[in-house]
């Protein structure tokens, strides 16, 4: 419930229809992406300009009423899940594209704009906004800022904090500020960065100018069957160490593409342990160069079948059942957990080959489906909820994988974001003085903790709570710290 | 508009003495107090500002340096980490005395993963050491800012170069970092997965931040295979505007050229000159780079040369070879010294304009017809495929005159770029020289800048006086 002085002010700001307060309002907004946590806020606020966004900051900074910023809700971490006391800033109405400038090859946007709207409105120009998270037929760019949004296509184009180069943002004070600049630089320190990723903690993002790319001329994609997992694994450092950067470097077990086979019906070779999927763009002459020595590298590393798209539909009948995995995994399990882990592309053979290990001993199948490229995993755990112990058994197989990654000098988030749901992982993978810093940041930003609380950087208490349960190989995490 | 400084204090003369003797008693011969090497280690390349340090350390550990900035903040010493010294915006001034930290001992490669395609090295590992070391495994590191500046250095300012427009700046290719904080707590940040969304990006906060936040021992760096084919070219054109055009049109249509570098008229006329290079005349001209396949390469540049044929430029003229490319670059580099050896008796200072690519044609006609209506020595030189310019502007030192004009030159430089959505520095840094252009380009933005300094060093002992106005 809103206090009646602070529903009064909202209402003043907002015309009535954009704020909103009966529970059954609400409920459409009570979780995320991550629908294992689910809460209901006071209210819902939806804006449509900066004023109103200022004015609802300041009023609520006054309050002391939490804000939880939400672009589509797409989030897989529970990053827009909302805080009982506080409302939830929809940027939905923020829909617009400002501008499109191919002469520098940038547009600016609203954070309400979808991503992929921004590829289908600069394709009048042959340009294209390149990270695509599987998501990005509803995730909006907001929301890509907020969480570092990768792709398939990062790992030659980067993620989303390569791919901007200015965010206007609102503090919880109220005051507006720029992040970056036009050029391709900004000086002092990279407030872009920091604010890149930051899960909503310390602005609301109200405008943002994206970089946008030449279309490439011309595609293929190399579809590659593997009779074992690990020489799959082995396949992908082998291409990344013979130089190539191929635009897309995916990687899908044989759990996933069954999955996914009865979903789409693209052909996969279904006996194949595992398939990778390699792309290449640029010129048709660059691409012939580059699908030559991809084809080589996968021949040598024992690849069983290698079939390459003769032509742009084929290309996307390939990408389809990658693109569509987890839907496809979900019409097949009652429930899955998405791990998002990240390791040194070198490590994945021993990682991948130990969840096979784990998968058996907690008898859970455990589909694989992942950015392999980047060395980001997505492995999904498939459980049932309504199964007694189930649940349990699920989070803790992908607790020990979220620690392999860490052990083997990985992260465990790669692109999904820490949220509520890896709050514990972050007193795990960060030291005391790194999370000193962080919460510097947050605090330098909004010193009351106003935005988001809860969500992406634990507190020192937090880590000290989560080692004294967690004491892991007989050692206690973070000795040094204060048990509460 | 009066200039704003950021401050900091000269520390209790004891507290100083107390903590210059404990360094010499623990370094020996690795603390130094001698005046010379103090001085030498008070300014980069840029012009001199006042101020020596009190003392200089040479550390070869973490954990030494850890000790030493745990001792300068219990006695609130100011901390200047050094790496050689090509920094060119007074960076490494000691304003208010205190220890400087030279970091060249430590100067080991401390991995080399080629799998993974990264290395780790310590902060005071040059970038042609570090290259050197590279030999025969394939690999480079390709940024280059053109001095033989140390990967640490190059991480704290967000250091550049001639061949950003393909392989980005530090920003894009340091990974993680290894820093002593100023309580002088040691923190690795970031780390060898590519990419993480867990957290604030730290990493990206201390590269770029001058030594203000914290003292980078370690850098993580993103390598890249050898290309198969690199071949390079020089292009004259008839003027200034014909010569940034072709720029423009081949960033518009994503020609991925690995360098892009632009020299005016006086400053061709300077690299002839001093680098002796034959064959061309005094006119403005494209250095061009090409890296990939070969048949990639052959594309490139033959699009590139349509583009230029239609703006009037001349046929290419080609350096294949591995040594006439040196040559080339070599002219590039030495831009700077030749454009002093125009004037003997000058000093210069170089600015650092970088705009949006589509005004850089407005941006360096006006910035060319200001110069002239000074009646200025300032030749223009630049990596234009980032939309990055440098005037070496030559003034005479003992003309206090000629001094203020360049410098209004200069100040007239940065808000110009600024005007047009560009920034003041493109990739030499803000240091004490820019910390009003940095006001001018970000406004409310420098309060939080104000605030996470605070937050991070609440003594202000870390490099004070620079990056940020306190």
């Amino acid at each position: 419930m809103l206090d009646p002085t602070v529903h009064a002010a909202l209402a003043s700001i907002l015309p009535p229809a954009a704020l909103l307060t009966s529970p059954e309002d609400t409920r459409p907004y009570e979780c995320d992406g991550l629908m294992l946590f689910r809460e209901q806020p006071a209210a819902v606020l939806l804006p449509d300009n900066e004023a109103q966004v200022v004015a609802i900051l300041r009023r609520c900074a006054e309050a002391g009423v939490p804000v939880v910023a939400r672009g589509a809700g797409t989030s897989l971490s529970g990053g827009a899940m909302p805080v009982a006391s506080g409302v939830v800033l929809s940027l939905a109405k923020f829909k617009r594209i400002v501008s499109i400038d191919p002469g520098t090859r940038t547009a600016v946007v609203q954070p309400g704009v979808r991503n992929l709207a921004i590829s289908e409105a600069a394709a009048a120009h042959g340009l294209y906004y390149a990270p695509d998270p599987s998501s990005q037929i509803a995730c909006s760019i907001g929301g890509n800022v907020a969480e570092n949004a990768g792709g398939v296509h990062c790992l030659k184009y980067g993620l989303t904090v390569h791919n901007i180069r200015r965010v206007r943002g609102v503090l919880i004070s109220g005051d507006v500020v720029e992040f970056g600049g036009d050029a391709l630089d900004a000086s002092g320190y990279d407030l872009l960065a920091l604010v890149t990723g930051s899960e909503g903690l310390l602005a609301v993002t109200t405008e943002i100018t994206v970089k946008l790319l030449p279309k490439p001329q011309y595609a293929q994609v190399a579809l590659a069957a593997f009779a074992d997992i690990e020489q799959a694994g082995a396949a992908v450092a082998a291409i990344i160490a013979a130089g190539i950067v191929p635009a897309g470097l995916e990687m899908m077990d044989q759990a996933a593409t069954r999955a996914v086979e009865q979903f789409v019906h693209a052909g996969y070779p279904l006996d194949a342990a595992a398939v990778l999927l390699v792309e290449s763009d640029g010129t048709v002459e660059e691409v012939a160069a580059e699908m030559a020595d991809i084809r080589a590298v996968l021949e040598r590393a024992g690849a069983t079948e290698i079939r390459v798209s003769q032509n742009e539909a084929q290309r996307l009948s390939y990408w389809s059942g990658r693109k569509a995995a987890f839907p496809a995994v979900g019409r097949i399990s009652p429930d899955y957990y998405c791990i998002d882990g990240t390791i040194p592309r070198g490590a994945l053979a021993r990682v991948l080959k130990q969840i096979e290990v784990w998968s058996a001993e907690y008898g859970l199948t455990c589909a694989n489906v992942f950015h392999a490229g980047d060395g980001n995993l997505h492995p999904l755990i498939l459980f049932d909820a309504n199964r007694p112990g189930d649940k349990e058994r699920t989070i803790e197989f992908g607790d020990r994988i979220l620690e392999l990654c860490i052990e083997v000098g990985g992260t465990i988030t790669g692109e999904h974001g820490v949220g509520v749901e890896k709050l514990n992982g972050m007193c795990s993978q960060f030291s005391p003085g790194e999370l000193d810093r962080f919460l510097g940041i947050k605090a330098a930003f909004d010193p009351r903790g106003l935005l988001n609380p809860g969500k992406g950087v634990p507190t020192l208490a937090r880590c000290a709570e989560f080692g004294r349960m967690h004491v892991h190989h007989g050692e206690l995490r973070h000795p040094e710290l204060p048990r509460f | 508009m009066s200039m704003p400084v950021s401050t900091g204090t000269r520390p209790a003369p004891d507290a100083m003495a107390g903590v210059v003797a404990t360094l010499t008693r623990d370094y020996g011969a690795r603390a130094v107090v001698n005046e010379s090497v103090r001085e030498q280690h008070s300014h980069g390349e840029g012009l001199a500002d006042a101020g020596l340090p009190d003392i200089v350390v040479f550390p070869h550990t973490n954990e030494e340096v850890a000790a030493i900035v745990r001792q300068c903040h219990i006695a609130r010493i100011p901390v200047i980490a050094f790496g050689v010294g090509t920094s060119l915006e007074g960076h490494v001034a000691a304003l208010y005395g205190g220890v400087c930290i030279d970091l060249s001992q430590m100067s080991r490669v401390l991995e080399i993963n080629g799998d993974d395609l990264d290395c780790r090295v310590q902060a005071g590992v040059t970038r042609e050491q570090l290259n050197a070391e590279l030999k025969g495994t394939g690999l480079f590191f390709p940024i280059d800012p053109g001095a033989n500046a140390t990967l640490g250095g190059m991480a704290s300012t967000r250091a550049s170069g001639t061949n950003a427009v393909r392989y980005g700046t530090m920003r894009e290719n340091v990974l993680g970092l290894t820093v002593v904080t100023a309580d002088g707590t040691l923190v690795r940040v970031g780390g060898r997965a590519r990419k993480s969304s867990a957290g604030y990006d730290l990493t990206r906060l201390f590269v770029g931040s001058e030594g203000t936040l914290g003292v980078i021992t370690e850098v993580q760096l993103r390598l890249y295979g050898i290309p198969e084919a690199i071949s390079a070219a020089v292009c004259q054109f008839p003027d200034l505007k014909s010569a940034v055009d072709t720029v423009i049109l081949a960033m518009q249509m994503g020609i991925p050229v690995a360098r892009i570098e632009l020299l005016d008229d006086v400053q061709m006329e300077a690299c002839i000159r001093y680098s002796k290079l034959e064959g061309f005349e005094a006119r403005p001209t494209l250095f061009f780079e090409f890296h990939g396949s070969d048949a990639g390469v052959q594309e490139q540049a033959e699009s590139m040369q349509s583009i230029a044929n239609d703006q009037g430029g001349s046929a290419f003229e080609w350096a294949t070879k591995p040594e006439d490319r040196s040559r080339l670059w070599k002219a590039r580099h030495n831009a700077y010294y030749a454009a002093l050896a125009l004037l003997p008796g000058t000093q210069g200072f170089a600015t650092d304009a970088c705009v949006p690519i589509s005004r850089l044609t407005q941006c360096v006609l006006e910035t060319r017809a200001d110069v002239d209506a000074t009646g200025l020595t300032a030749p223009i030189v630049g990596h234009v495929g980032d939309g990055n310019f440098h005037l070496v502007v030559l003034f005479d030192p003992a003309d206090a005159a000629q001094r203020a004009k360049a410098e209004a030159l200069a100040r007239r430089v940065s808000a110009r770029a600024i005007a047009m959505g560009g920034t003041c520095t493109g990739e030499h840094g803000i240091g004490v020289h820019k910390l009003g252009a940095l006001v001018e380009e970000h406004g409310e933005a420098v309060e939080l800048m104000k605030t996470l300094k605070r937050a991070f060093d609440p003594r202000n002992i870390l490099n004070p006086g620079k990056t940020v106005p306190l």
